[in-house]
């Protein structure tokens, strides 16, 4: 058997000898893992980053409202003004202004 | 690059301090990680102790990981090198007792799986009867199924000497089980 066919082969059946942990040391060392991690004291930047992220979400949305706003309004009152020079409506009535 | 979406989220999630998404990366790399450990210490308690520190240290380090970098290797890397230095702590402590018990009363050998066939033993007796560093490497090799390339990452040592390591230990495991793979063994 050549070098290279002996160690595949034995490659192949050393496979079988990985250790496997049983569920509950899972369980147990994700556990402790978790209380480790949780217990970590943040980092300036994370505690940072708590604060401004919802700081900066807020003031994203209301200049998106703004903007909005701006965008609409003036909009909706020109085209009032220009397509209804000298028109006024009432009662399902239309007057021309000045007749 | 990592092909797994969710633990780039994760990762992410961590690094803006969000400790909750650690579950996700312990599930997925936990088992692989116990098992390094258990290849390089041979003892159960040992390994679960290791790989928590690992994976504490792995957040504690969190930020400089770079994004869209696989979490795998970086884990592999961390336990193994603190797996090495429990070594060479009881390389310089103890190394008259672990001498005395290797390979053959092998203090662990019970936890090895009760489906594991008699070849799988008599493998793992030779990779144990090997020097420290080939074991290590052959071990990483032959039982994690390593490359090369990602023992010399893991180990902290050239491709060329992982390389070396595994020559010289092949020769002393074919001789050792040449019963096992003689020449008309095909």
């Amino acid at each position: 058997m050549s070098e290279d066919r002996f160690f595949e082969r034995l490659r192949a059946d050393a496979s079988a000898l990985r250790y496997e942990p049983d569920a509950s040391a899972m369980t147990r060392v994700s556990a402790r893992i978790r209380a480790r991690v949780a217990s970590q004291p943040p980092t300036v930047a994370q505690l940072l980053a708590s604060w401004f992220r919802p700081l900066a979400t807020t003031l994203a949305a209301l200049a998106l409202a703004a903007t909005i706003g701006i965008a609409f309004v003036p909009n909706d009152d020109a085209e009032t003004i220009a397509s209804n020079p000298d028109q006024i409506s009432m009662a399902g009535d239309t007057y021309s202004v000045g007749e | 690059m990592t092909d797994d979406p969710l633990e780039a989220r994760a990762i992410a999630l961590l690094q803006a301090g969000d400790t909750s998404a650690s579950d996700y990366l312990v599930s997925k790399h936990l088992r692989r990680v116990i098992g390094i450990a258990w290849g390089i210490v041979r003892n159960a308690h040992d390994a679960e102790d290791l790989a928590q520190e690992a994976f504490v240290k792995a957040y504690e380090n969190i930020r400089r990981f770079r994004e869209g970098e696989p979490f795998g290797p970086w884990i592999h890397r961390i336990v193994t090198n603190l797996a090495l230095d429990v070594m060479k702590h009881r390389g310089k402590f103890h190394h008259e007792e672990l001498m005395d018990t290797r390979p053959a009363a092998r203090r662990d050998s019970t936890e090895l799986r009760a489906e594991t066939g008699q070849i799988a033993q008599r493998i793992d007796a030779a990779i144990e009867s090997l020097p420290e560093m080939q074991r290590i490497v052959a071990r990483l090799h032959l039982v994690e199924q390593f490359d090369h390339a990602e023992i010399a990452a893991m180990t902290s040592i050239s491709e060329g000497t992982v390389r070396s390591h595994l020559s010289l230990a092949r020769k002393k495991l074919r001789e050792q089980l040449s019963d096992l793979y003689g020449d008309g063994d095909e």
